[in-house]
């Protein structure tokens, strides 16, 4: 997989990884974002089931 | 050597650019550091809330403080910063503000951009000491996922754009009432206080803090040492926060309003201010805890002009903050039955109003580069703003979180603990048992 925006360093500027392909940084940040809020979801699930057992 | 007019100015020119070159590195190795230094306010406050929470509560509490950090760096990355460039002018979307949006040029390696990232890092960690402020004062009964979405919200969205309004060269506070906060008491420090009140009230008191009488039972932290040198450590990480809040350029420094400063004026004054702190709160109550806490009580109520005080006002603008806060905060927990497990109102909140005022009375006058001179009337509207900014959304989010369960743990989980019933590991694991039942090898073998 070619991530690179750039054919070499000679003038380069914008160098991160898919630069040049912005469908593929929306969906880096889709992802991202969607990782936090599953996070939040998942230790709201595992407080409220932990309170269950405690009884 | 014969060097002809051509070879000097190509000289000079190489010269001139080497010169730019270093200035831009000087630059990033200085807010580079700064942000490292910063990372000392965290592990303070880590420190600091697990030793004012009961042993049963102790990890829960620090897990919680983590997590606020963990998750704030990546929200802070998809709006948080973009916030800050697109609101100064107030509700209206800046020209050029894009350059903050995630997907930005600007916003990742880029050969072209040697400040965006490093001011990302140094406002990230700002973010992070907003939500950390708000952590202590709810633990031992908040859920984690209530407060990890409060911190998210607090840290990445309200106070940055208090930082906008206020703390901005064109943020319209400025531009429009003179405010001057060179060292952000009302955008971090008051609005983080506020919105800390907000969520207190909904959150409520723990359980046993007050009798059906209303008095007032003591509920101390199990390691008051741990949470002292806490509360040192934040003092020292404050150096890399009031270093983040000076501009580095080619001519100098300068503050966030653009006006010249130097570092040895903020080193002045902050010094003065911990030590006005110190003993202003050591004298109203010798207790160790606010005794520390009334170091940054000092900072807090210097900083909106360590720029231009003089130190010796300094140290009794921060001598008088250190007395009031303890008072404020005695208020607060027995008259209005606000349980603020660390005194964050009054810490944080509170004395970044008086700093504020404090500067329109001490610094009134000094000319600002953009809008009017520094004015008693434009720093109260301007700390009115604040308390708002903060206040609002804090009682607003955690009223919803309260609707939908999310705000409080259960009674039984409260009473057993939280470390004991949500967290897979103990924070003293020998505590409960002597130590030769661990051991049962004798000395002589």
């Amino acid at each position: 997989m070619n991530t690179a925006p750039i054919d070499g360093w000679e003038g380069a500027e914008v160098y991160y990884t898919f630069a040049d392909k912005p469908a593929v940084i929306g969906l880096l940040i889709v992802v991202g974002v969607a990782v936090c809020a599953f996070t939040i979801y998942r230790m709201a699930w595992h407080e409220t089931h932990a309170a269950k057992r405690h009884g | 050597m014969n060097e002809t007019t051509p070879d000097i100015e190509a000289k000079i020119a190489a010269l001139e650019a080497a010169l730019g070159t270093v200035n831009t590195m000087n630059s990033e190795i200085f807010y580079w550091w700064c942000t490292a230094l910063m990372l000392a306010i965290h592990a303070g406050f880590l420190a600091y809330e697990m030793g004012a929470s009961r042993s049963k509560n102790a990890l829960a509490s620090g897990i919680k403080n983590l997590l606020a950090f963990a998750f704030i760096v990546p929200t802070f990355y998809y709006v948080g910063w973009w916030i800050y460039l697109a609101f100064p002018a107030g509700l209206t979307i800046a020209e050029g503000s894009s350059a903050g949006l995630p997907w930005s040029a600007n916003m990742g390696p880029n050969l072209t951009d040697q400040a965006s990232g490093i001011f990302y890092a140094a406002f990230t960690l700002f973010a992070a000491t907003t939500a950390s402020i708000m952590s202590g004062s709810v633990i031992e009964r908040i859920r984690m996922s209530g407060f990890t979405i409060l911190a998210v919200c607090l840290g990445s969205v309200v106070w940055i754009l208090g930082a906008s309004w206020g703390w901005h060269p064109s943020g319209w506070l400025t531009t429009t009432w003179g405010l001057h906060d060179v060292g952000a008491a009302g955008c971090v420090h008051t609005v983080a206080g506020f919105f800390t009140l907000g969520v207190l009230i909904n959150l409520g008191p723990r359980m046993g803090r007050y009798n059906a009488d209303g008095s007032l039972n003591e509920i101390p932290g199990h390691n008051m040492p741990m949470s002292l040198i806490g509360l040192m450590l934040i003092v020292m990480g404050f150096f890399g926060f009031l270093g983040g809040c000076i501009i580095y350029t080619a001519d100098g420094w300068l503050t966030i309003y653009n006006t010249p400063v130097t570092l040895s004026a903020f080193a002045f004054n902050t010094l003065m201010g911990v030590a006005g702190g110190m003993i202003g709160a050591y004298l109203m109550t010798r207790d160790p805890f606010w005794m520390m806490s009334g170091a940054l009580v000092g900072v807090i109520s210097s900083a909106p002009a360590l720029d231009v005080y003089y130190p010796g006002l300094a140290f009794l603008i921060s001598f008088l903050g250190g007395i009031i806060a303890p008072k404020v905060n005695d208020y607060l927990v027995m008259k209005l039955k606000i349980d603020d497990a660390v005194g964050a109102v009054a810490v944080h909140g509170v004395t970044g109003v008086y700093g504020l005022i404090m500067a329109g009375i001490f610094a009134s006058g000094y000319a600002n580069i953009e809008g009017p001179q520094i004015n008693l009337m434009g720093q109260i509207m301007s700390a009115a703003v604040f308390v708002v900014l903060g206040f609002v959304p804090g009682f607003g989010l955690s009223y919803l979180l309260k609707m939908f369960g999310l705000l409080r743990v259960g009674q039984g989980v409260e009473l057993a603990g939280l470390d004991r019933v949500e967290i897979p590991a103990k924070a003293y694991p020998e505590a409960a048992v002597p130590a030769f039942e661990l051991s049962p090898v004798s000395p002589a073998e």
